[in-house]
């Protein structure tokens, strides 16, 4: 039995690979985690019906309850094995309009959310032969604009602490892969380039589709490293 | 069932460093962590007693709940000598089958701690030949021992558990000092068989600042490297 974790499965890239892993024949329980009620359920309508869902609504902005919950999410499907943290948020400002309140909720939903939830799966992954767990970063973790100060940073933050944990975690064979999507038409991606055309750029599924991938192989060699995802615009 | 004896009551005093080298970080987590994590996967061992300086109860309770909350331990208070920590570890052991294992020796596998559960001989130990030539003197050579004949004594060992509390008491009536078990118990009984088990070379006691060097690579090669931890 392979349970999945999704976190930020309402929406974007969040939600299309909650579609792809209901479609992986290997996973039997799909836990999806967001904080919107009405888009987590539409979500859950997408799923491939073969699954087990759940839906979780739960706000990253605080980390309070996220041991108990992962708790609760171990205790229903008795085992918690993969783990897909995509969660994202970001609210684009020059340095100078940067307050450090909007600056820490940014790192609390992109890098606190992300280690406490990772921490306390990892209690439990421990207990498995082999586990994984997927972060979605950014390429603006490494080429960053003006004005993304907060979400850039809080994006290298993620790169740094997957490659850390693949290497502390690997005796316990739990892999740790760390995506860096580019461009891609979500609604983040709308708040740090509103001019851009979301159809000339790479789609939700098909990052989702890499995340599937990754997450089906059973392989050595990708983990611990920062893999940028991107589409060629025609 | 057997219960097993974990020493960390050592004080690193040749580590030159104010923490003892039991809460040393090796492999991105405290020396003890790496031992303690795979006890919790033994099924042969049902209880840890973790002999340790009072100062450190809480540190360790607190390590236990982060990193193996599973583990079944107690914790003892452990004495002014290593035998002495051993003697108090024992007393409160619960099965009739004792391991005693070191802290400072984070390289030992599962299936080691698991061979040795099994071994069907009850006194156990692991050891190693010795690689270079050992004499005996001080200050000057006063005799030459064959080195074929010596071995270099390792943990995990494994005893009855009352005869091993029995050679304590004895030792003890006797103001006897021993540097480690084996040795206390063979000195009181001489004729039950202590099986020696090979060991391996990574299985080594991290006891100068320069282990701490060899024992990142060997985590690195030897521990993360192999299928089985």
């Amino acid at each position: 039995m392979t349970t999945a974790i999704v976190t930020g499965a309402s929406r974007g890239i969040g939600r299309a690979a909650a579609i792809e892993m209901s479609n992986n024949p290997e996973v039997d329980n799909i836990v999806l985690i967001a904080r919107d009620e009405v888009k987590l359920s539409e979500t859950i309508g997408l799923l491939n019906p073969r699954v087990r869902a759940r839906a979780i609504v739960y706000d990253f902005s605080s980390q309070e309850g996220i041991p108990s919950m992962v708790k609760e999410i171990y205790d229903e499907f008795g085992s918690i094995d993969w783990l897909l943290n995509i969660a994202g948020y970001t609210d684009p400002k020059s340095l100078l309009d940067t307050t450090l309140d909007s600056m820490e909720i940014t790192y609390k939903i992109n890098v606190f959310s992300l280690v406490e939830m990772t921490k306390e799966c990892v209690k439990y992954m421990k207990q498995n032969e082999q586990s994984k767990i997927l972060n979605v970063a950014s390429t603006a973790g490494m080429t960053p604009r003006p004005g993304w100060l907060s979400y850039a940073s809080s994006k290298s933050a993620v790169i740094s602490i997957s490659e850390t944990l693949a290497q502390e975690l690997s005796e316990y064979n739990i892999l740790v892969y760390c995506i860096s999507p580019g461009r891609a038409a979500t609604d983040l991606r709308k708040k740090l380039a509103p001019e851009e055309d979301p159809t000339t750029i790479m789609q939700p599924a098909h990052v989702a589709k890499v995340i599937g991938n990754l997450m089906r192989m059973s392989e050595h060699c990708l983990d611990g490293q920062n893999m940028v995802v991107r589409k060629q615009v025609k | 069932m057997i219960s097993l004896v974990l020493l960390s009551s050592g004080s690193g005093s040749r580590m030159e460093n104010s923490v003892p080298k039991q809460y040393l970080s090796l492999g991105g987590k405290p020396i003890i962590i790496h031992t303690l994590e795979r006890l919790a996967k033994v099924k042969e061992i049902s209880e840890v007693v973790i002999c340790c300086t009072e100062e450190y109860m809480e540190h360790i309770a607190r390590l236990i709940k982060n990193h193996c909350p599973q583990l079944n331990y107690k914790l003892v208070k452990g004495g002014k000598t290593r035998q002495e920590s051993t003697w108090n570890g024992i007393q409160v052991c619960e099965n009739g089958s004792v391991m005693i294992h070191e802290a400072a020796r984070p390289f030992v596998k599962i299936n080691e701690f698991e061979r040795l559960a099994l071994e069907e001989s009850e006194n156990a130990i692991y050891g190693v030949e010795i690689p270079f030539t050992v004499l005996k003197g001080n200050g000057q050579i006063d005799e030459t021992l064959d080195r074929e004949e010596l071995v270099n004594v390792q943990l995990p060992q494994k005893f009855n558990r009352d005869k091993l509390l029995d050679a304590f008491e004895q030792a003890h009536a006797n103001n006897k000092k021993f540097t480690e078990d084996a040795s206390l118990f063979f000195e009181y009984y001489p004729n039950d068989a202590v099986k020696i088990l090979e060991g391996t070379v990574h299985n080594m006691k991290i006891t100068y600042p320069i282990d701490l060097v060899i024992g990142e690579t060997i985590y690195r090669e030897y521990v993360l490297g192999s299928e089985t931890n």
